[in-house]
């Protein structure tokens, strides 16, 4: 059997992780701590040791080397089960202090431009947040330079599974089943049911949508913006061909006519 | 050629092992060559289901740490003379589970000319689960139609796709069946329970076949009896028409639908 000899002590290999930001808008431990518990309602596992990406961008003044009680501020995340690993957005003086944390300075800006590069380049519009060339007419624009960056799945995700299509579109053409989740930088096609969760514009496009031809999902989200069914889909929609969008920071449901 | 059938279900309770004993002790009714082995280290009950637990003497661990020999360890089923059962051990380590060890264990048993082994994975998705399904050509995914064993049915398919070496070294994927358990027409009928239909719908695989529930299964486990050999009852009849449809045999599905006792037989009683 040859099978063992190929198998290496070690490899190193990229690998996408997906993990929660948690946008600070303020480092008062107390002020967090309320805002946490508001967010979680008391549910002890509403978070399951997610990664946690702590952004300080939002943090203004800011903040100056050694204002952040940074052992107590994982410990917080921690206790509500955020598994904070990287810092984003942080200024250049706090980078020692945050590494002596064991958490990584995420440099996701530029990584971000790094992915988003190589498609070909959008139309040179000055917004720096357009990473998808499809401002006005979505098909006949987006069929060209879709086709570096979809990606396409044939089998059903199932539950447990995870598909992120990075930096572009997903289409899947099997369900996605409850407790399944499809995510993309770009938009979302599901031509089955979508009983599972869909996270659109994962980057942060809210110009993204989410189409499925039998709608059911669990959760849609979309730059970030969710919506959760407790009560089910409105009747109307339900197992209905439905296009989701974001209409004014709000996630609107319609009914797509496919005949 | 030897094929390696896993039955899985990701949840427990759900007849794995009772459906591994009657498969297995079904396609050595016909003739095959067979071996089932308990990967449930720990909680071991095939042996029981099969009737063979006082003549364990070595186990697969066992024969993983070389303790004892596959031919050892391997017990000659009291029903049919081409069956054989490895137990699982009773008091040893989950991480006793090796795949190298496995692995050695089933071509071992390939040399020795079996021409199908079952693999009775336990509930779960931790390592004797992941065990029992990684050397699989065909899994058989055993479901109760209720919605918390659809979708971890639904999980443990993921799990095949991911993680079975067929998957892993890009071969043709594992063939999956959809085994439905533990089914009651009327209670379908009532609202009850999900239909054989819903439960397709969702795993989207093919269907093997349908055993209705039975209090048959129940006094063949007593009775160390895999419910296979229970002459005359349903659950005997529908798995025996799933081991000819896995032998590729078209058999027309039975005891799927709910019929209304008729009169005769709500005078005799009969049932």
């Amino acid at each position: 059997m040859s099978k063992n000899q190929a198998r290496k002590p070690l490899e190193i290999k990229i690998s996408t992780v997906v993990a929660v930001a948690a946008l600070l808008g303020e480092t008062d431990q107390d002020k967090l701590s309320s805002a946490l518990a508001q967010v979680t309602g008391g549910t002890p596992d509403y978070f399951e040791d997610e990664f946690t990406v702590i952004d300080l961008a939002g943090v203004l003044p800011l903040p100056e080397p050694g204002t952040i009680r940074w052992a107590d501020l994982i410990a917080l995340f921690r206790s509500h089960r955020l598994n904070p690993v990287a810092v984003r957005n942080a200024p250049a003086s706090l980078e020692d202090e945050i590494r002596a944390q064991g958490l990584s300075i995420d440099g996701m800006e530029q990584s971000r431009t790094f992915e988003l590069t190589p498609p070909p380049s959008p139309p040179k519009q000055a917004s720096e947040r357009a990473p998808e060339p499809i401002p006005a007419a979505p098909a006949s624009a987006a069929a060209p330079a879709a086709s570096s960056s979809t990606m396409i799945i044939d089998m059903p995700v199932r539950s447990g599974q995870r598909v992120y299509a990075r930096g572009g579109d997903l289409i899947v053409m099997a369900t996605v089943n409850a407790g399944a989740e499809v995510i993309a930088d770009g938009h979302i096609h599901v031509y089955a049911p979508l009983r599972g969760r869909a996270l659109a514009g994962a980057s942060g496009n809210g110009d993204a949508r989410i189409f499925s031809t039998a709608m059911e999902a669990e959760l849609v989200s979309i730059g970030g913006v969710y919506r959760t069914f407790d009560e089910g889909w409105p009747k109307e929609l339900a197992g209905q061909p439905v296009q989701v969008q974001m209409k004014d920071d709000r996630l609107e449901l319609s009914a797509i006519a496919l005949k | 050629m030897t094929k390696i059938i896993v039955v899985t279900s990701g949840k427990g309770g759900v007849g794995k092992t009772t459906s591994s004993a009657s498969i297995a002790s079904g396609l050595a009714l016909r003739g095959k060559k067979t071996a089932v082995i308990d990967f449930d280290v720990g909680l071991r009950n095939l042996d029981l289901i099969m009737g063979c637990e006082r003549r364990v003497v070595y186990d697969m661990i066992n024969v993983i740490n070389r303790e004892a020999s596959l031919t050892q360890a391997l017990i000659k089923d009291k029903h049919c003379d081409n069956l054989f059962v490895l137990p699982a051990s009773q008091t040893r380590d989950k991480d006793a589970l090796t795949e190298d060890g496995v692995e050695r264990i089933l071509d071992e048993m390939k040399a020795m000319g079996f021409e199908f082994i079952v693999c009775d994975s336990p509930a779960g998705i931790e390592r004797g689960a992941v065990m029992a399904l990684t050397f699989a050509d065909e899994a058989i995914i055993v479901t109760n139609p209720e919605v918390s064993s659809v979708r971890d049915s639904d999980r443990i398919l993921g799990i095949i796709q991911a993680k079975s070496r067929r998957a892993q070294t890009g071969a043709e994927p594992v063939k999956e069946h959809l085994l439905i358990t533990r089914y009651s027409p009327k209670r379908v009928e009532a609202g009850e329970m999900l239909s054989y239909e819903d439960v397709q719908e969702i795993l989207r695989i093919p269907l093997l076949g349908i055993i209705p529930e039975s209090e048959s299964v129940l006094h063949a486990s007593n009775q160390g009896t895999p419910a296979i050999h229970i002459e005359d009852s349903e659950v005997s009849e529908a798995y025996k028409d799933v081991v000819a449809r896995f032998l590729g045999e078209d058999r027309a599905l039975r005891y799927a639908e709910y019929e209304k006792p008729g009169l005769l037989s709500r005078i005799f009683g009969g049932k």
